[in-house]
């Protein structure tokens, strides 16, 4: 990559940071995650007793004592889902505004007369809006796997590694809406095609029971070969969940057939976005 | 080099609507050539196909068929349009930049690094006219003659050898358009090419050395402002001309007129008029004044676009 290359990409990126940041929907989603960590710095009370109970107060009234590790481990998963689906849903909501935003005609024109490739100016674009939802989920993320490292001596990285994993979900996902923003210009259907996936993988993810309930051969084939297509969210979340309670993953084909999908279809988008006329 | 800064052949785009299966032809086989260091204005009325031509030519909409080049470099490689400064008409910038932002992100799109950038931006932000307590404030305060010197700023920020500029004065006052026009002006003294595409006749024909008009996709007329101006005649007057000589000169010009004792003709050609000078003399007739008369651009565009409507 030359120097100017480099450049155009930094500018791109920050372009999408300063945009997110003109969007309140990003401080909301701030506003949000410092009042988590706010709240488990000065409202969440964890007494360490011997190393392995803990004692837990929240508001002054105490819980009975419990394994501190276990402790934190449940309440890492919760927030861990919680940011998975209502993070996840959130930040695809206010993607979808940032990717079409720059194909507002008097907008496009402009960037495409530039020196740069339309696969460059696509990709910084993407690459600048998972780089701004990162930094929120991080933000969370870190911010609260320090307070709980301090307040218990519990240190585990599954958490860690569990936002790695929501970032690259978000991804794919943000691929989704690339792909539609290309073809249609539209936040809103960006959002519904992408929340249409959101809401349909969890489905699939139950596939060997639909399976039984189905009675033709071809509609359980169907079902097998959206499961296998699709991004699959569901089986995502129990992989998180297993890594933050330090349990074995059984599979990882959810993960590698997620990326493909997420590649193929940012490769569509791509290819869509070169051929366009604007 | 191909000594052109900007090459069209054949260039063609075709709107197709599958659905109603009609297509229009937005620009049909455009061949144009405009040499480094001219100030070039493409005219044409609303929709004959001004802004598809420019959008081909910075690669936003794609051609049917034939090609352009820019400096001698295929239009559809990024590389080509490292050279050229683009000023869009209808143009939308980003609400949430500065003016100051605004030159810096475009300034770093077209290859410019940061220490260059921050040098240039105050310089240009200056030139271009606009107060420097404008300088951070959102461009969504920015009123249209604002934002159209902040685009002629992001335009200009890379020092390009090309401008292509979509309406730039567009809603700004005289002054402005005054500021502009030097601005431009300067340009043109360093050897820039500017490409000029407005509606506004008068002030390509003050500030153009060359023009093309397009009319329906098609070029309809290229041509010097210089040469296509000067062919409005020759106005001859003279005084105590007998009665009699009025029907046979007024038969050889194209117009005439009688007014306080004076006829005044005019002749299509320099020889029309210069046989009416020997019969006037002939017939002891004073000259008063013989002058070349000019066309107004606008009086040449709305020519030409009549004649092609004539068929």
């Amino acid at each position: 990559m030359t120097a100017a290359s480099f450049n155009a990409t930094l500018a791109l990126i920050r372009d999408t940071f300063r945009e997110a940041f003109a969007r309140r929907i990003f401080w909301g989603f701030f506003g949000c995650c410092t009042a988590l960590l706010l709240f488990l710095i000065f409202i969440l009370r964890v007494d360490v007793v011997q190393g392995a109970l803990a004692t837990v107060s929240i508001f002054g009234n105490s819980l009975p004592s419990t394994n501190v590790q276990n402790l934190v481990q449940q309440t890492q998963s919760v927030i861990a889902m919680v940011l998975y689906f209502a993070g996840m849903a959130l930040s695809v909501f206010a993607s979808a505004g940032l990717v079409s935003a720059v194909f507002e005609p008097g907008r496009i024109e402009l960037l495409l007369s530039k020196p740069i490739s339309r696969t460059h100016i696509l990709l910084g674009r993407y690459a600048g809006n998972v780089l701004v939802v990162a930094a929120n989920i991080l933000y969370l993320v870190v911010g609260s796997w320090i307070i709980f490292g301090i307040k218990t001596g519990v240190w585990g990285a599954g958490f860690l590694v569990s936002s790695l994993c929501t970032i690259f979900v978000f991804s794919v996902l943000l691929a989704v809406i690339v792909l539609v923003g290309v073809i249609l210009d539209s936040a809103a259907v960006a959002i519904m095609v992408t929340f249409a996936i959101m809401i349909l993988t969890p489905i699939l993810a139950q596939k060997n029971t639909i399976e039984r309930l189905l009675s033709s051969e071809w509609s359980r084939y169907v079902v097998r070969v959206l499961y296998y297509v699709l991004p699959k969210t569901s089986d995502i979340s129990i992989i998180i969940r297993h890594l933050i309670l330090n349990q074995p993953v059984e599979s990882w084909m959810p993960v590698w057939s997620t990326a493909l999908f997420g590649a193929g279809v940012l490769g569509i988008g791509l290819w869509r976005f070169n051929k366009r006329s604007f | 080099m191909s000594g052109f800064a900007i090459e069209t052949e054949g260039l063609t785009r075709v709107f197709r609507n599958r659905w109603a299966n009609t297509e229009l032809r937005a620009v049909d086989n455009v061949s144009l050539q405009v040499p480094e260091g001219c100030t070039f204005g493409l005219l044409g009325a609303n929709g004959a196909g001004k802004t598809t031509f420019v959008k081909m030519l910075l690669s936003s909409v794609h051609p049917t068929s034939g090609s352009a080049r820019i400096f001698g470099r295929d239009s559809r490689e990024a590389a080509a349009r490292r050279p050229v400064g683009y000023l869009p008409e209808n143009h939308r910038f980003p609400t949430y930049m500065t003016g100051w932002s605004m030159l810096d992100f475009y300034g770093a799109l077209s290859g410019m690094d940061s220490a260059t950038r921050r040098r240039k931006i105050p310089e240009l932000l200056s030139t271009v006219g606009l107060d420097e307590r404008a300088w951070n404030i959102r461009l969504g305060k920015y009123s249209k003659g604002m934002l159209q010197r902040v685009g002629l700023g992001q335009a200009m920020i890379h020092a390009p050898r090309l401008l292509v500029l979509d309406e730039p004065s567009d809603g700004v006052d005289p002054v402005g358009r005054k500021q502009i026009r030097d601005v431009l002006q300067g340009l043109e003294q360093q050897g820039v090419t500017v490409f000029l595409n407005s509606h506004l006749l008068a002030e390509v024909e003050l500030f153009c050395r060359d023009v093309a008009i397009i009319q329906k996709g098609k070029l309809s007329l290229t041509g010097s402002v210089k040469e296509l101006t000067s062919s409005g005649g020759y106005r001859v007057t003279a005084c105590d001309v007998p009665e009699q000589l009025i029907p046979e000169l007024a038969a050889q010009s194209k117009s005439h007129r009688v007014e306080h004792g004076l006829l005044d003709l005019l002749f299509t050609t320099r020889e029309q008029a210069n046989k009416a000078v020997d019969l006037l003399r002939a017939s002891q007739c004073e000259i008063e004044s013989l002058a070349a008369t000019r066309s107004t651009l606008e009086e040449v565009f709305i020519r030409t676009v009549s004649e092609k409507q004539g068929g």
